[in-house]
């Protein structure tokens, strides 16, 4: 459960009075928020994100070397959750249950 | 893929077996406490391959594992009521309460969804401001700043009809539980990366001293477990008990600083049930009272609600190492994935799910000490 996936920062904003953006995980795109690392990051670095917060920054060669093992040992169940429910869970109740 | 086959060569990853077996002068026993490191060490038969130097316990590094049943049945009654949306990780979603699990909450007309962040979940609340839209708050410290942030933003947003049932816990206390136990075995642990992300390993160093034991936090991926095993033996060969990073490219000493401080904003210290355990004084969070107004169990009327365990899961047995799941006679016959007892075999962290998904039925060489 603690596990994190390394992904790239595309952009940075401000929601509201917390930093969010765009991360980039091998080419599933996600919103997560940024406020941990937010004094820290600029575009184009990578971060350990785990269930939608970047919890530290890495390297890229780091970033991509971590997320070819776990694709490699099939542990990005955290992944397939953002594909599933990237689109779905912020549906109104008719939406489908994800 | 040319840094996966680096960090995988199996020469490096030899030459560290052979240094870990020529200097272990007895078979030491170390223990893991993080899920994603019991998933690597079984699937990829680590513990096998040392199984002459060191014995490898699982201990509860699995917050699905460890999340009691009074917690779930909270949960699951509060996800039937029909003016509610529940949500939750989805690894929580199969936990058998004491009558059924959140799944068949759902299949009985239950509005349970699962997010990947809770801060979804307080988006959810902002679009369905007639419905109550409760979290179901688990997880270790990795997940603590995440649920911290979902919560003060509900606050910051004026966001009054979310709410969260909280059942986190902490590492540090569930190691101190194992080491004060009269029965202990454990000589030595690998403390948990991405914890320790967050945390840094400030508070692993009065245990180390404490109960002269090697503490060092490790990685998740195979090298990464081995060179962290080497420290261990290391450390025990030559006497040492220090806490030592393996982890060199995610932790520093003490953490993310901004992730602690909201965690101390929202969350307290409080004693925590944990599952097949029991309750650990001061291992968990809760709440602070300046965040009450979020709190599920306060909305809902279940702060006086009590379950205990029974049945015949032996997880406590598992978690502290005095049982291989494959010892448990429950083990692959009345509890399997499809058909969980208990929490271990749930989640493919807990360590029933790991050895029953890799075929270990049983072991050449049981644990010396070991008792079926």
């Amino acid at each position: 459960m603690c596990l994190g996936i390394p992904g790239r920062v595309v952009d940075i904003r401000d929601d509201q009075g917390l930093a969010m953006g765009t991360v980039d995980f091998g080419g599933i795109r996600r919103e997560v928020c940024l406020a941990y690392v937010a004094g820290d990051i600029r575009p184009d670095d990578y971060v350990v994100v785990h269930v939608g917060f970047a919890i530290s920054k890495v390297d890229e060669v780091e970033a991509r070397r971590t997320f070819e093992v776990l694709r490699e040992m099939s542990q990005l169940e955290e992944l397939e959750w953002m594909r599933e429910v990237a689109d779905r869970s912020l549906d109104p109740l008719g939406g489908p249950a994800a | 893929m040319k840094y996966l086959t680096e960090y995988r060569d199996p020469v490096v990853a030899k030459a560290l077996l052979a240094r870990i077996k020529s200097s272990a002068s007895r078979r030491w026993v170390l223990m893991e406490v993080c899920g994603g490191q019991t998933h690597t060490i079984v699937k990829q038969g680590l513990d096998e391959l040392l199984e002459d130097a060191v014995e490898m316990i699982h201990g509860p590094g699995c917050p699905v594992c460890v999340t009691p049943l009074e917690q779930i049945d909270k949960a699951l009654h509060i996800a039937a009521r029909p003016d509610v949306i529940f949500t939750s990780f989805g690894d929580m979603l199969r936990v058998p309460g004491s009558d059924c699990d959140l799944l068949q909450v759902r299949a009985r007309g239950g509005q349970v969804r699962i997010v990947y962040s809770p801060l979804d979940a307080v988006e959810l609340a902002r679009k369905n401001p007639d419905r109550q839209v409760v979290f179901f708050a688990v997880g270790f410290e990795t997940t603590a700043p995440a649920n911290a942030m979902a919560v003060w933003r509900a606050r910051q947003l004026g966001v009054h009809n979310f709410s969260v049932l909280v059942s986190h816990v902490t590492v540090p206390p569930a190691m101190c539980a194992m080491l004060d136990a009269p029965d202990n075995r454990v000589q030595g642990f690998l403390a948990a990366g991405h914890v320790c992300t967050i945390m840094g390993w400030t508070e692993y160093e009065p245990i180390a001293a404490k109960y002269r034991v090697p503490i060092v936090v490790t990685g998740f991926e195979p090298l990464d477990i081995l060179e962290g095993i080497w420290l261990a033996v290391a450390q025990l060969e030559s006497g040492r008990h220090e806490v030592e990073n393996q982890y060199v490219r995610a932790v520093r000493r003490d953490g993310t600083v901004p992730a602690r401080n909201l965690v101390e904003e929202v969350f307290q210290l409080v004693d925590r049930k944990w599952r097949g355990i029991g309750e650990i004084p001061r291992s968990g969070l809760g709440l602070r009272a300046e965040y009450a107004d979020f709190d599920a169990e306060i909305r809902f009327g279940l702060t006086d609600f009590t379950q205990e365990e029974s049945g015949e899961c032996r997880a406590g047995d598992v978690l502290r190492g005095q049982l291989k799941p494959f010892q448990c006679p429950a083990f692959g016959t009345r509890c399997t994935p499809e058909h969980p007892l208990g929490a271990p075999m749930v989640s493919s962290e807990g360590a029933c799910a790991a050895y029953y998904n890799y075929g270990r039925f049983r072991q050449a060489h049981v644990a010396t000490g070991t008792t079926p």
